[in-house]
């Protein structure tokens, strides 16, 4: 019983981090409509300038932040200008591949840079963990926790309570309607991008300061859990990605606890999978229209 | 012939299979960003053949391209609903699964005194058909290109043929070919277990090539290359995703300049030919301009 | 014309299958130092009878790489490997394109005909080999 409940425990905090990561995917799949598979990479990018800084500079906890989150928001725009722009309105699944060939690039361009397999991060807290009776509460994932609340409910405000939030929401109803009514919809989904990578940034502090270490590998592990998690809970929803994450998060806790890290990742891909075939909007997302378009057709 | 080109120009054989795995399925309009699964399933499959049965490679090459095909073909039913980004999104599930399965299979025997076969995460050594029956590298290559031969045959009369332009059809706009009356699920399948076998091929032969497989070899870099591949060289042709790979392999890799640069360079060839050109280079369009030109 | 081609695949089938039984398997010992310039590697690679132990002398090394989690994808040129001073020892160095795991290939023909395959990491500073189950990548948690 006190297994299950520190597992829980366990589980809600690093779904906390995978909920983050699934907010900036669900923004820019609902806002575009299309999946940015180089979300892990361009984050990985801000990470890397975020440990050049920390180990060439000695530089602070919060500059590391700063510089994370800058190259991260420099790395969507990137991408965003390469993959997302230039494509015709029906071709998301282009801009998809071509992000995922773009995710090849950022990550050699890291390991170009910076070669050694691992690389020191800031760490959140260095204090010993907090005990709650039976339980054992590690501070910087209670950091990790309170900081992805936070961060939930400033993207929530940014989107309900102001002009950006209600041109996004706009576009997400209905794009044509949105840029007749005014709205400079190519701006306004470069910004969301810009938004998304920010949040991601900040979500790859938070994971990457928790593990102390920053490796090659993170980019496509970063994209993996936002992309599982915004699938279990719904594409395009924000409550769906904090739901998702926090589910996640959860069941890969006690199945690591069980039957170790592969059955861990196993469980994660095929509760992904388990939920395209069932149920391809998610928990609480929408339903996806029975025929996209297919991409790059003849004469397209 | 030097050892060096033996060995790429093995490499460029075994990679094309994959190359046109994922070929046959963008064909159908489906992105696979999977299709290194099979190509896992085929190498696993042959090498226990060979190494822990005692089967001749012939034998052990056609069970792993069965028991590919037959994985495909399980797939591809759940997921026949699935279009678009789903479908790519739950061949990637699938094919991470089949990855982390590999590493948790474990099946040994006792061959001769030692323990033989896949070993979950420290992978299976000693496929050693080629050095237990004297097989040269340059005999072994040229069973793969025998092989590929076959391969690119059976495409271009796939081409002429009805099933082909079904296949293009479906590609093209699948409601309109059911309201034509093509049994588009049916065909999808077929597709999925073509492409699964046509993997499993070069999965086998790339075991018996390294003779060491490993769950690692056959991560979501290996899919998004085969992917690659085809959208580079061309959706028009079978030749296209060869292309694809010659280019890649052939050029960047033995260009010493480009050495550390490869992926940097090819990523972005992707992104640009995807705007610029999104069937490739060899696309439709080329291929029936070079047809012409080539009948004058 | 199909007939043919077929025909040719059986016969090249057969000749794959022609016996000529090998029971004799080598295992290698490597370990590598950086060499001064970048992605450059001095390797060190004892070999031995398999069942045995006993050093191989005489035997024709030619050593390679891969990388296992981009297969085919990278073609480094292989070398031969030089004996060295004791029976059973060989030097090579080997150019790599990036940092990270290999799987360095040992092909050893001459007398014997073989492949090892050895795990290493390539770091800048240093070379480890590697055992793949302990090595996982990916996944950090």
């Amino acid at each position: 019983m006190i297994d299950f409940v520190q597992n829980t425990i366990d589980g809600v905090m690093i779904g906390s981090s995978y909920a983050l990561l699934a907010l900036g995917f669900t923004l820019i799949f609902g806002v575009m409509r299309r999946l940015n598979l180089s979300y892990g990479p361009s984050i990985m990018i801000g990470a890397y300038l975020g440990t050049l800084v920390y180990v060439q500079l000695s530089a602070g906890p919060l500059v590391v932040v700063a510089v994370t989150v800058i190259g991260a928001v420099l790395a969507g725009v990137y991408v965003e200008r390469l993959c997302f722009a230039p494509m015709a309105a029906g071709a998301g699944i282009a801009s998809m591949v071509s992000s995922f060939a773009i995710w090849m690039q950022l990550e050699q361009a890291a390991i170009l840079v910076l070669p050694q397999h691992t690389y020191p991060f800031p760490p959140l807290a260095t204090v010993a963990p907090l005990e709650l009776g039976p339980f054992l509460l590690r501070v910087d994932h209670l950091i990790m926790l309170a900081a992805a609340l936070a961060l939930s409910a400033a993207v929530y405000l940014l989107l309900y309570r102001s002009r950006f939030g209600l041109a996004l929401r706009a576009i997400i109803e209905n794009p044509t309607a949105a840029h007749l009514v005014g709205i400079n919809v190519k701006a306004a989904v470069m910004l969301a991008f810009a938004l998304a990578s920010a949040v991601g940034g900040i979500a790859g502090y938070l994971v990457l300061a928790a593990d102390q270490q920053v490796t090659p590998m993170f980019g496509m592990w970063a994209t993996f859990k936002g992309l599982i998690a915004m699938m279990i809970g719904g594409l395009g929803s924000i409550p769906g990605a904090i739901v998702g994450g926090l589910v996640l998060g959860v069941v890969e806790a006690h199945s690591q606890w069980h039957f170790g890290p592969q059955v861990r990742d196993l469980v994660a891909y095929l509760l992904l999978f388990a939920c395209l075939v069932l149920r391809p909007g998610g928990l609480l997302g929408r339903a996806p229209p029975m025929r996209e378009p297919a991409f790059g057709r003849r004469g397209a | 012939m030097d050892d060096y080109l033996v060995g790429v120009l093995s490499n460029i054989g075994i990679i094309s299979f994959v190359a046109l795995s994922a070929y046959l399925l963008l064909l159908t309009g489906e992105i696979s960003f999977g299709q290194q699964a099979f190509f896992a399933i085929g190498a696993y499959a042959a090498g226990i053949a060979t190494a822990l049965w005692g089967w001749p490679l012939s034998a052990a090459l056609g069970w792993g391209a069965a028991t590919a095909g037959a994985a495909a073909i399980l797939v591809g039913i759940p997921t026949l609903r699935l279009h678009g980004l789903y479908f790519a999104i739950a061949t990637l599930a699938f094919a991470e699964m089949v990855r982390l399965l590999f590493e948790l299979f474990r099946y040994q025997l006792t061959i001769d005194g030692e323990l033989v076969g896949p070993n979950g995460s420290d992978g299976f050594r000693g496929i050693r058909y080629i050095f237990e029956n004297d097989v040269s590298s340059l005999q072994f290559l040229v069973l793969i290109y025998l092989l590929l031969i076959i391969a690119l045959v059976a495409f271009m009369l796939l081409e002429r043929s009805r099933l082909g332009v079904t296949f293009r059809m479906i590609g093209e706009d699948a409601t309109l070919a059911e309201l034509n009356g093509v049994a588009v699920a049916r065909i999808k399948v077929l597709a999925a277990g073509l492409a699964g076998a046509l993997a499993g091929i070069g999965g086998g032969l790339y075991a018996h090539l390294t003779t060491y497989v490993e769950p690692r070899i056959f991560d979501v870099m290996l899919g998004v290359h085969s992917l690659a591949y085809g959208l580079i060289g061309g959706l028009g042709t079978a030749l296209g995703p060869l292309l694809g790979v010659v280019i890649d392999i052939g050029l960047l890799e033995s260009v010493r300049v480009f050495a550390g640069y490869r992926m940097i360079i090819f990523g972005g060839l992707v992104a640009v030919l995807l705007i610029v050109r999104p069937r490739g280079l060899l696309d439709e369009r080329a291929v029936h301009y070079l047809s012409r030109v080539w009948r004058r | 014309m199909l007939r043919l081609l077929f025909a040719g695949l059986i016969a090249a089938v057969c000749l794959a299958e022609a016996a000529a039984a090998q029971s004799m398997r080598a295992k290698a010992d490597v370990e590598c130092k950086p060499a001064g310039e970048l992605l450059h590697y001095d390797c060190v690679i004892k070999l031995m009878n398999a069942r045995t132990s006993e050093p191989l002398a005489g035997v024709t090394l030619m050593v390679g790489a891969d990388m296992p989690s981009m297969p085919m994808m990278h073609n480094v040129r292989p070398v031969k490997a030089a004996p060295g001073a004791d029976s059973g020892i060989y030097q090579a160095r080997l150019v790599l394109e990036m940092h990270g795991d290999w799987a360095v290939q040992l092909n050893l023909s001459g007398p014997v005909r073989d492949r090892v395959v050895a795990n290493i990491r390539f770091d800048p500073d240093r070379a480890t080999p590697v055992v793949p189950s302990r090595a996982r990548p990916g996944h950090k948690h």
